[in-house]
C-alpha cells in the first residue's frame, strides 16, 4: 500500500471519474436527444419514427438556412468587438489608474443584469432615445440595422467576462518583462505587441473561443431586444431551437437542427484552437 | 490604448479618466434600472423627459412587495446554496481535473483527446439536452436542487477546464520538479505548489460559474419542476405573465438579486489582484 | 494513501449527495386520502386558486387538492410529462397545447361529468373545434374566456361625441374623422409580434369562415382565398397607427393608450391590466371589431382563456370531478372573476367585466368565433409572418407563403385529418 502511485497514475485516477461524470450529464442525454432527431416528437406523447426526414427538411428549409445565415454574421461581428473592446478595458484596468476596485466593479455590472432589465432598457434606448437624438427611425424595427443593435447589446454585456479573463491572464506576465522591455526600449503597443500580447495568447484563443461559443449560441438578448423580428431578421439558430422545439411541436425537427449546428461549431472550434495551438507553439 | 510600463509608475491620470467616462455606458443604463425600480407603474411613460426623471418619492415600497412576491429570503437561501455549493466544487474538481489534462495532453493523445472531448461539449446546445437530462435526473432521483448542482458541474466543466488548463500553460514545469525531488508526490505538489499558484484563476472561474448559476432561469425550471422550492430567477418569472409585466417590482427584484453577486465579484477581484505570484512565476 | 482519501472523498460527496437526496423522492402521504394536483397555467391568478385550494381543502375530507400555479407553466407541463409526473388536472387555455394534448391521448374523456351542461354551448364548440380531427368526447371544462376587438378611450369619445362604428367603413370614417381632429387614431405594438395576431383574429372572426384551417387540411380551400380580404383591410389599418408601429413592443403602445396618445387600441381584454396600471383612472370600454360591411356578419373574437382538463393518468376519475364540481360551482367562479377580469364560460348571471359593455350583447347571444391562431402550429410562427408582411405590404407573397408553410409544418396533422376523412367520408 505504500507504493507511490506515479505521476500517471494519479492523472489517470482524476481524469477517468471526472469523464465519467461528463458523460453521464452531457453524451448521454445528447444521445438520447440525437434518437429523438429521427422522430417526429413533439416534446410529450406518443411519436413516430420518421427516419432521415428531419435531416433533409433542415437542408430545405429556407428559415433555418437563415438563421445560419444571421448567426455567423452576428458571431463574427460580435466576437470582434468584444474581444477588442476587452483586451483594450483590461489593459486599462490593469495599468495604474486610481479607483480600480470601483471601476473593475462597474465594468462588470452588464454582465449581472438579467434578460429582462437589459430588454427594457435598451429597447427604450433603441426605440426613443436614440431616435430622438438622431433623428432617425429605431434601429431595432429596421431589417438593416436590427442585428447590429442586437451586436451593441450582446457585446456590452459580454465584455465583462472577457474583460475578467484578459485580466486574469494579465497577471501571468511577470513584471520583469517589461522591465526588460523597457530596457530595450519597448513602450506602448511596441511592448503589448512583442511581450504582452504571446504571453497571454492562451487566454486569447479561450476567449475567442468562449465569446464565439455565446454569440453562435445568441438567445436571452434576442428574446429581450427583438424575438426574432423584424420580419424574421434575427432568428437565431438558437431562438429556433428553443422556440420551436420546446415552446412549439418540432422537437423531432429541432433536435436534428441541434445536432447540425453542434457538429458545425465543434468543427469551427476545433479548426480554431488548432489555429490559436500552432500560433502559440510559433511564438 | 497607451500603456506605460514604468515599474512603480505614477498614476495614469489619462487612462483613468478616459475609463471613469466609459462607465457612463454602464451607469446610464443602470441609473434607468434604478429609477424604474423605485417608480409607480402610474410613473411609467413613454416620454423621455418623464422616464429619466427623477421617482416622485424614494420609498422602498417596490422592493419589499418584490420580497414578498419572490418569497425573498427563501428562493435567496436555494440560489446561494446551489451556486456556493457548485463554485466549490467547480474549484477544486475542475482545477484538478484542468491539471490532469492540460499537463498531459500535450504528450499524450487520450489527454488531448479528453481535452477536446470536454471542451467539446461546451458546445452542445442545452435544448438537445434538456428533456433527456429531465427524464435522467428523475430516474435517479436528483430531479431537486442536487441534480441542478451536478448539472452545472458538467455545464461549466469545459470552460473551466479551458481556463485551467490555460493558465497553466504559463507556470513554468520547473515549480513542480523542484517539489518532486523532495520527494513529494504529485498528489501533494498539486495542493501544496500548483493550487495556490492558480488563485487568481480560482477567482475567475469562482466569479463566471457563479455568475452563470445565479441568473440561470433554464436548468432550475426544467430540473426542479414540481418540488415546490424555488431559486431567486425562477421566482422572478413571476413579474412576467402572459399578458402584462410589473416592470417597477421586476427591476427592485433584479437590483435585490445582483447586489450579493456584486459583492461577491468584488471579493474575488481583490483576489485576482493581491493574488498575483508574480515571483513565483518566472 | 492521502491522494485516495481525498479522491475517494470527492467522489462520496457527490455519491452521497445523489443517495441523500433519493431517500426523499415522491414518498405520497399514506394518510388514506385521495391526493389530487391540479396545475394551472395563470400565475397572475394563484391567490384566487390559493383561495380555491383551501376552501376546497375545509369543506373535503376525504380529498386533498393541491394546486400549484407555477411560472411558465408550460414548459413545467411539458417537463412533468417527460418525468412521468403527471398531474391529475391540468388548467390549460384552449390552444394548439390543448390541441396536441388530445391528439397525444393524454387527456381523458369527461363527457360523463354533469357539470359540462352547464357550460355555454358556445364554448363548448369552441373547444370542440380544437381537436385535429373529430374526436370522440369532451376533453375539457371550458371556465373563463377572454375577449379582443378595439378597445377605446371612453372619455375622450364621450368628449369629441364618436360614434361606435358597426361596419368596415364606419370604423374607417370614425378613424379619419379622429384623425382629421389632430388625434392618432389606433396604437399598435407590433414589435411584439403576438400583437399583430389580435386586429389579426378579430378581422378574419367577420371575414373567414370559424373552420378555415380545418378546411384547408381536408383539402376543401386555400388561405389564398379565405384570408385576402382580411390581409388588405390589415394594411388598411396601419395608416391609422403610429408612424413606425414595428418600433413599438406591446408594454410601449399599453403605455401610450394609457396615456391618451390614441384613441383607440386593438387588443383584448386581457391587456386591460397592464392599461390600468399605468393609469388607474382610465376609462376604457370596447367595441367588435367590424370586419364586414354588413353588420351582422361581425362577430366577436373570443376564445378559451381558462380551462381544466383531467389527464388520462388520473388514478382517480370521481375524485377529479369533484373538483371540478367545487371549481365549477358559481361561488367558485366568482372566486375568480373577483380576482381576474374574465368572461365566464360558465351559464349564469355573471357580473361581466366593465370593459366588456361594448361586446356584452355578443357574448349572450353566443354571437363568437375563436381566435384563429389557437389552430395554428406555433413552430409556423404565423405571427411573424404577419409581421414581415406588414413590413414589406405584399399581400400575394405572404398568402402564397401561408399555404405552403401550412402544408409544411402540419403535414402529419394532414395526413392524419385525410386519413381520418377517407374512413369516414360516408358520414359526411
Amino acid at each position: 500500500m505504500k507504493k507511490k502511485l506515479s505521476r500517471n497514475q494519479t492523472f489517470m485516477l482524476i481524469t477517468v471519474p471526472v469523464l465519467l461524470l461528463f458523460f453521464c450529464f452531457n453524451t448521454l442525454p445528447l444521445i438520447k436527444g440525437f434518437m429523438y432527431s429521427f422522430t417526429n416528437f413533439k416534446g410529450f406523447g406518443s411519436y413516430e419514427m420518421v427516419g432521415l426526414r428531419n435531416y433533409a427538411d433542415l437542408f430545405t428549409d429556407a428559415r433555418v438556412g437563415k438563421s445560419y445565415l444571421f448567426t455567423f454574421k452576428f458571431a463574427i461581428l460580435a466576437t470582434i468587438v468584444t474581444n477588442v473592446i476587452a483586451l483594450l478595458l483590461a489593459l486599462g484596468l490593469n495599468a495604474k489608474i486610481k479607483a480600480k476596485s470601483a471601476l473593475r466593479g462597474v465594468y462588470f455590472v452588464p454582465r449581472i443584469l438579467g434578460g429582462l432589465v437589459v430588454g427594457y432598457i435598451f429597447g427604450y434606448i433603441f426605440t426613443y432615445i436614440l431616435p430622438a437624438i438622431t433623428g432617425g427611425s429605431s434601429m431595432l424595427s429596421s431589417t438593416k440595422t436590427a442585428w447590429i443593435a442586437i451586436v451593441i447589446v450582446a457585446a456590452w454585456q459580454s465584455i465583462a467576462q472577457t474583460t475578467l479573463i484578459y485580466i486574469s491572464g494579465l497577471q501571468t506576465v511577470p513584471e520583469d518583462v517589461y522591465e526588460a522591455g523597457a530596457i530595450d526600449g519597448a513602450t506602448g503597443w511596441k511592448s503589448f505587441k512583442e511581450l504582452t500580447f504571446p504571453l497571454i495568447i492562451p487566454f486569447f484563443s479561450i476567449n475567442m473561443v468562449l465569446s464565439m461559443k455565446d454569440f453562435l449560441m445568441v438567445f436571452d438578448q434576442i428574446m429581450a431586444l427583438t424575438k426574432g423580428g423584424p420580419a424574421q431578421s434575427t432568428e437565431s439558430i438558437s431562438y429556433l431551437i428553443y422556440n420551436n422545439g420546446m415552446g412549439g411541436g418540432q422537437f423531432g425537427f429541432q433536435s436534428a437542427n441541434a445536432v447540425l449546428f453542434f457538429v458545425v461549431i465543434v468543427a469551427i472550434s476545433v479548426f480554431q484552437l488548432n489555429f490559436t495551438g500552432k500560433k502559440e507553439e510559433q511564438l | 490604448m497607451k500603456k506605460k510600463n514604468k515599474v512603480a509608475a505614477a498614476t495614469n491620470w489619462p487612462l483613468t479618466i478616459l475609463l471613469i467616462l466609459g462607465c457612463l455606458t454602464v451607469i446610464f443604463p443602470l441609473y434607468m434600472a434604478v429609477v424604474i425600480a423605485f417608480k409607480k407603474p402610474s410613473e411609467m411613460t413613454n416620454d423621455i423627459a418623464g422616464a429619466l426623471s427623477l421617482p416622485k418619492s424614494w420609498s422602498f415600497e417596490n422592493f419589499a412587495e418584490a420580497m414578498r412576491v419572490t418569497d425573498f429570503w427563501h428562493s435567496l437561501g436555494y440560489s446561494v446554496m446551489i451556486t456556493v455549493i457548485t463554485v466549490v466544487l467547480a474549484i477544486l474538481i475542475h482545477s484538478i481535473a484542468g491539471y490532469a489534462i492540460g499537463r498531459s495532453m500535450a504528450k499524450s493523445k487520450f489527454y488531448k483527446f479528453s481535452y477536446l472531448y470536454i471542451v467539446s461539449g461546451m458546445f452542445v446546445p442545452f435544448a438537445i439536452l434538456m428533456m433527456p437530462l429531465v427524464k435522467q435526473t428523475a430516474q435517479m432521483g436528483v430531479d431537486n436542487w442536487f441534480g441542478v448542482i451536478l448539472c452545472y458541474l458538467v455545464f461549466y466543466m469545459p470552460m473551466n477546464v479551458m481556463l485551467y488548463s490555460g493558465y497553466l500553460k504559463n507556470i513554468p514545469i520547473a515549480l513542480e520538479e523542484a517539489a518532486f525531488v523532495d520527494g513529494a508526490t504529485t498528489w501533494t505538489t498539486y495542493w501544496k505548489v500548483i493550487f495556490p499558484i492558480m488563485k487568481p484563476m480560482h477567482a475567475t472561474v469562482a466569479v463566471l460559474t457563479a455568475l452563470g448559476t445565479w441568473n440561470d432561469v433554464m436548468t432550475p425550471l426544467v430540473i426542479m419542476s414540481g418540488t415546490g422550492t424555488n431559486t431567486l430567477p425562477l421566482a422572478q418569472l413571476t413579474f412576467q405573465t402572459q399578458f402584462g409585466t410589473n416592470y417597477n417590482l421586476a427591476f427592485a427584484s433584479y437590483l435585490l438579486a445582483l447586489i450579493p453577486i456584486l459583492l461577491f465579484y468584488i471579493v474575488c477581484q481583490k483576489q485576482v489582484i493581491n493574488g498575483v505570484v508574480n515571483g513565483a512565476v518566472k | 494513501m492521502k491522494k485516495k482519501v481525498i479522491a475517494v472523498l470527492l467522489m462520496a460527496t457527490v455519491l452521497t449527495g445523489m443517495v441523500a437526496t433519493t431517500g426523499c423522492g415522491n414518498s405520497a402521504d399514506k394518510d388514506g386520502k385521495t391526493h389530487i394536483t391540479l396545475v394551472q397555467y395563470k400565475p397572475e391568478a394563484v391567490k384566487a386558486f390559493e383561495k380555491m385550494e383551501e376552501e376546497f381543502n375545509a369543506t373535503h375530507d376525504d380529498i386533498v387538492l393541491q394546486i400549484e400555479s407555477p411560472n411558465d407553466a408550460m414548459t413545467v407541463l411539458k417537463t412533468r410529462f417527460i418525468k412521468e409526473d403527471t398531474p391529475d388536472i391540468i388548467g390549460i387555455g384552449g390552444d394548439v397545447n390543448f390541441s396536441s394534448f388530445i391528439d397525444s391521448d393524454m387527456l381523458m374523456d369527461i363527457s360523463d361529468f354533469e357539470g359540462i351542461s352547464e357550460i355555454k354551448p358556445a364554448y363548448l364548440e369552441i373547444a370542440k373545434n380544437l381537436e385535429y380531427v373529430p374526436e370522440d368526447g369532451v376533453f375539457s371544462m371550458p371556465y373563463v374566456a377572454n375577449a379582443a376587438g378595439v378597445l377605446y378611450n371612453k372619455d375622450m369619445f364621450e368628449e369629441h361625441g364618436w360614434e361606435i362604428p358597426t361596419t368596415w367603413s364606419e370604423f374607417t370614417a370614425l378613424c379619419d374623422e379622429i384623425q382629421s381632429e389632430g388625434i392618432q387614431p389606433l396604437y399598435f405594438g407590433f414589435k411584439d409580434t403576438w400583437t399583430c395576431l389580435a386586429p389579426w383574429n378579430a378581422l378574419a372572426v367577420d371575414l373567414a369562415p370559424a373552420d378555415v384551417c380545418q378546411q384547408v387540411n381536408k383539402g376543401e380551400t386555400t388561405f389564398s382565398d379565405e384570408y385576402a380580404e382580411i390581409s388588405e383591410k390589415m394594411l388598411e389599418l396601419l395608416p391609422y397607427g403610429p408612424e413606425d408601429p414595428f418600433a413599438y413592443n406591446y408594454n410601449d403602445a399599453c403605455t401610450a393608450f394609457a396615456n391618451g396618445e390614441s384613441a383607440m387600441y386593438t387588443i383584448g381584454n386581457y391587456a386591460v391590466p397592464q392599461i390600468t396600471s399605468v393609469n388607474p383612472d382610465m376609462n376604457i370600454d370596447s367595441f367588435v371589431m367590424p370586419g364586414s360591411d354588413n353588420a351582422d356578419e361581425n362577430v366577436l373574437n373570443s376564445g378559451i382563456d381558462l380551462q381544466f382538463c383531467v389527464t388520462s393518468d388520473c388514478e382517480n376519475k370521481e375524485a377529479a370531478y369533484e373538483v371540478l364540481s367545487y371549481l365549477l360551482a358559481d361561488e367558485t367562479v366568482q372566486i375568480y372573476l373577483d380576482d381576474q377580469s374574465a368572461v365566464p364560460c360558465k351559464e349564469g348571471n355573471f357580473e361581466l367585466p366593465k370593459v366588456l359593455d361594448g361586446m356584452a350583447d355578443y357574448i349572450k347571444e353566443g354571437k363568437m368565433a375563436d381566435y384563429q391562431d389557437h389552430y395554428y402550429p406555433a413552430e409556423m410562427s404565423v405571427d411573424a409572418q404577419i409581421q414581415t408582411f406588414l413590413i414589406n405590404g405584399d399581400v400575394d407573397a405572404f398568402l402564397k407563403k401561408f399555404d405552403t408553410d401550412w402544408t409544411r409544418y402540419n403535414r402529419d396533422i394532414i395526413r392524419k385529418v385525410q386519413e381520418y376523412e377517407e374512413k369516414n367520408g360516408g358520414n359526411e
